[in-house]
């Protein structure tokens, strides 16, 4: 038996849903259009695509300079990854399960880069390499990298490591584990979900950062985002829609990957 | 009692603390806090850093100069205009996404946030193909009949407003989907049930409730507003610069890097009060 | 001098934090195999003293000694102590039986020893067969006892349970009632059980230790705390009753007169021999259930006053009533059904020996419990 619903609330509901639909189009057209442009025979970037090639891609994968950047862009994300993993684990559990004098300020500073102009950090850093004679590396790359990948997982660890009870490890511990051991086999599996959601938006995070990087590197390390950068600069082809779609797809597979692991959208 | 226990149990944290605190004392409290004597320092053309000069003149000069005013002034403005604009318009769908029973939500969800994951560098390069004066914008409304000739929608302050608040959509609609959704629709039934019809709710109902939800999200995108630097260097070009794209001319193309270190601090102190005022005005507003 | 060892011994244990102070100067001993209760109010301290003899908290002061060891400065998880949670506290993530047999892991016994030791003790708990199940997938009432194995299969040398029937309906907990009390006496581990609930107490308890405020009230058995409350937070927190302020005008040795308004004068046996000063004003309890209805005067009762029914509650085995005193004053009484109801406005006579009043110790009257 169903209720009539007015047609004034009905027709609200419809003006809202074209709306949101149409706005959600709307945000997804730079996308869609670049993906299409990537076809294109035309030596010049033109929408819609005039013939059908994959020769752009072809001439991506072909360069040195691009696959190096795609390659270095890949292998620092993942480290800096896995090291603020190391770094923010230990320090996530500290603030959440012991009295730390300042424990509010610690939380600030370490989730503040999450709000801190990416530029400032950049030109920061920069400064204090050639204060220090630090030479254009990976390695410094990589700190600076850490700076943007920690706390994300600082956040999601400390936000779960609130939320579920002490009791859990008293109880182990009470059971004959000792603190580290407790850790390892009730904590853990607990926050690992956390850690998950944390990697994957540090990882996308450094992976695409620009306004660190661009200031860090030196001649010889191109992150990817920087060398599309650089190539919009230089002259729009459709070689830059090319790698684009390819940063498009990855990144869409890594959405679907974290949904189906993590129910992404619960978090919202 | 054995002293010995009450040491015992702090150790174990100040360890724990130990690398994070660190890494964020060297590679970020350090250099940041550095930017201030760099920016006091001087900078010759050709010659380099003067050794042991210290003055304001930096400050001065970015702060008579008609020329740097503009840049700062444009910066706050396109803050506060996108920041309006793109709350605004991501109301509404924030209001959908959060209480639609849609069998298709979540994956409109995931729609929202797949933008916000992909590189930047690549999205802007999307609005470079829309916007351009060849570009897919263009070429439609003149293949239509709209306009006769292209308009200029890039290297002005159009197309930075259309390319950022875009950019910036996504993250204020996940901002604004827990805020909507923490108000219990009973609030909006009550309001229902004393008389109060759908235009009255919302305004002195659900608004007012999703304030503070309202001022996180009005933080975070003048913040990332002020602080852009890609999009408005490649929709805005290199003349048409905004406070980020001056500090990367300083510091990358005319090497004077006092100068950009002064125009740092002073983007930190115009964006990051500005931020925790909205900031401030969120935590007022929870408090209820 | 060589005697027995005591199971467990709270010597002068004391905790505050910041502001307040949780646990003041708590001295307690426990024999081997008994069934003792810490019972009190919300924020009583009682918790705090299981978590410190636990190791969870440290003390600021004191000490705690199981099985005659200072085992105060000695880690959690190696004081061989069983503790079951308020919120049970099983790990999510593990299956029941993994959960059971978690203790005995960390003490690295053989596979088939563990196996053997989880299923009996499951058993014993009556969850046989639900060894694979996740505790999301239990009744709250299954999850407590998945609980209670765990914290016993360790054969521990102390049982510490932290309100642990608190979240189970009703009729649950009186059943859990019995079966906790069933297990400690087969298994005659030494156990300490935190509750508020007074009816708890009541029926599992070899000894009731009471609480407030961070200090022991009164310590005994079930009885004596009923019947003998030894201070007036004892009286009111245990059973119902009546209080009654007054002043001495007489005592008799072995008897006391205290007039507590124009026509009431109270008789009580004296439960001290510390003689009581004419005019000193006292507090007197009387058990509601002690107070006799009559519908006329009884005469060679020590007590009985005319009284007009105020207000009536049906209990379903007893009635409740309220009753007015000639001064105004008003006391509950507890009358078994089965006797005829009373109205409100009906002119009765309460009435109760001189033995059903205790009169208050003067230290316990002026604090409020």
């Amino acid at each position: 038996m169903k209720g009539k619903i007015p047609v004034a609330v009905q027709f609200r509901a419809a003006a809202l849903a074209t709306y949101s639909f149409a706005v959600l189009a709307l945000l997804l057209l730079p996308v869609g259009v670049v993906v299409l442009a990537s076809f294109t025979r035309t030596s010049y970037l033109t929408i819609p695509p005039k013939g059908l090639t994959f020769r752009w891609y072809v001439e991506v994968l072909g360069s040195p300079s691009y696959v190096r950047s795609i390659v270095l862009s890949l292998g620092l994300a993942l480290t800096a990854t896995a090291v603020a993993i190391l770094v923010a684990v230990p320090a996530a559990y500290a603030l959440a399960r012991f009295r730390v004098a300042a424990a509010n300020l610690l939380v600030a500073l370490f989730l503040a880069p999450l709000a801190f102009p990416g530029i400032v950090v950049g030109v920061a850093l920069l400064q204090l390499y050639s204060m220090m004679n630090i030479q254009p590396s990976i390695g410094r790359l990589l700190v600076a990298h850490l700076i943007i990948t920690t706390p994300f997982v600082i956040r999601a660890v400390l936000a779960t490591l609130r939320e579920s009870s002490v009791d859990l490890e008293d109880a182990a511990r009470v059971l004959g584990a000792s603190r580290w051991v407790a850790f390892r086999r009730v904590t853990l599996p607990l926050i690992r979900p956390a850690i998950v959601v944390g990697a994957l938006f540090a990882f996308i995070a450094s992976f695409d950062n620009f306004p660190v990087s661009v200031f860090i590197l030196g001649a010889r390390q191109i992150t990817l985002p920087v060398k599309i950068f650089s190539s919009i600069e230089y002259g729009v082809d459709p070689s830059i829609a090319a790698v684009s779609t390819m940063v498009i797809v990855a990144t869409g597979l890594i959405l679907v990957a974290a949904e189906r692991w993590t129910g992404l959208h619960r978090a919202f | 009692m054995k002293p010995l226990q009450a040491s015992r149990r702090k150790t174990p944290a100040v360890g724990l603390l130990a690398p994070a605190s660190l890494l964020y004392a060297g590679a970020f409290c350090v250099p940041v806090l550095l930017l201030l004597p760099a920016s006091l320092q001087l900078y010759v053309p050709n010659q380099g850093i003067r050794p042991h000069a210290y003055s304001l003149e930096n400050y001065y000069r970015l702060l008579s100069d008609a020329y740097y005013l503009e840049i700062f002034g444009r910066t706050l403005l396109l803050g506060l205009v996108v920041t309006a604009i793109t709350i605004l318009l991501a109301y509404p769908i924030a209001l959908y996404l959060a209480r639609t029973r849609a069998r298709y939500r979540n994956w409109l969800v995931l729609l929202v946030i797949y933008p916000m994951m992909l590189n930047l560098v690549v999205r802007t390069f999307g609005f470079i193909a829309l916007l351009a004066n060849h570009g897919l914008v263009n070429d439609a409304l003149i293949g239509i009949g709209i306009i006769d000739s292209p308009l200029k929608l890039m290297y002005n302050f159009r197309g930075l407003l259309i390319g950022l608040t875009q950019i910036y959509f996504p993250f204020a609609v996940l901002v604004l989907i827990p805020a909507i959704q923490s108000v219990p629709t009973e609030m909006e039934e009550a309001s229902r049930t004393l008389g109060g019809g759908w235009f009255t709710t919302f305004c002195r109902v659900t608004l007012p409730l999703t304030a503070n939800g309202i001022a996180t999200a009005a933080a975070l995108i003048f913040l990332l507003t002020e602080s852009a630097l890609v999009a408005p260097r490649l929709l805005g070009g290199p003349t048409y610069k905004v406070a980020a794209t001056l500090i990367y001319d300083q510091f990358l193309v005319l090497l004077n890097w006092p100068l950009g270190s002064a125009a740092t601090w002073i983007l930190l102190f115009t964006a990051l009060p500005i931020a925790s005022f909205f900031g401030l005005a969120a935590r007022q507003w929870s408090a209820r | 001098m060589e005697g027995t060892v005591e199971a467990l011994a709270l010597r002068k244990l004391r905790k505050s934090f910041s502001s307040s102070v949780a646990v003041d100067g708590m001295d307690l001993t426990l024999s081997r195999g008994e069934f003792v209760s810490l019972l009190g109010p919300s924020g009583c301290g009682k918790s705090t003293v299981l978590r410190m003899i636990a190791g969870l908290l440290q003390p600021d002061s004191g000490e705690v000694l199981i099985e005659g060891k200072n085992v105060t400065a000695l880690a959690v998880h190696k004081r061989n102590i069983g503790f079951v949670f308020q919120s049970y506290a099983l790990f999510p993530h593990l299956s029941v039986f993994e959960n059971v047999a978690f203790g005995l892991r960390r003490r690295r016994l053989a596979e088939a020893d563990v196996q053997s030791r989880v299923t009996n003790v499951l058993e014993t708990v009556r969850l046989h067969g639900l060894g694979d199940r996740r505790p999301s997938q239990l009744s709250g009432g299954q999850q407590q006892r998945v609980a209670l194995a765990r914290a016993v299969v360790t054969q521990p040398s102390l049982l510490l349970l932290d309100e642990p029937l608190s979240n189970l309906d009703a009729l649950l907990r009186e059943e859990m009632r019995l079966e906790l009390k069933r297990l400690q006496h087969q298994l005659g581990i030494t156990t300490l059980f935190v509750t508020h609930d007074q009816a708890e107490a009541l029926a599992m308890s070899d000894r009731i230790a009471v609480v407030n405020g961070g200090r022991l009230e009164q310590i005994g058995t079930p009885e004596e705390i009923y019947a003998e409350p030894a201070t007036q937070f004892v009286a009111r927190f245990i059973g119902r009753s009546n209080f009654l302020t007054g002043h001495i005008e007489g005592d008799s040795g072995c008897r006391a007169v205290v007039r507590c308004a124009k026509d009431v004068r109270v008789v009580i046996e004296k439960r001290s021999a510390h003689v009581l000063t004419p005019g000193s004003v006292v507090r007197i309890a009387i058990r509601q259930e002690r107070v006799q209805l009559t519908r006329a005067f009884v005469a060679d009762t020590d007590n009985c006053f005319p009284v007009t029914v105020a207000l009536r509650a049906y209990g379903g085995s007893v009635q409740h009533y309220i009753l007015r005193l000639q001064s105004g004053a008003e006391i509950g009484a507890e009358v078994r059904a089965a006797e005829p109801a009373l109205r409100p406005g009906d002119v009765a006579y309460a009435g109760w020996t001189a033995r059903d009043g205790r009169i208050l110790s003067g230290e316990g009257w002026s604090r409020e419990g």
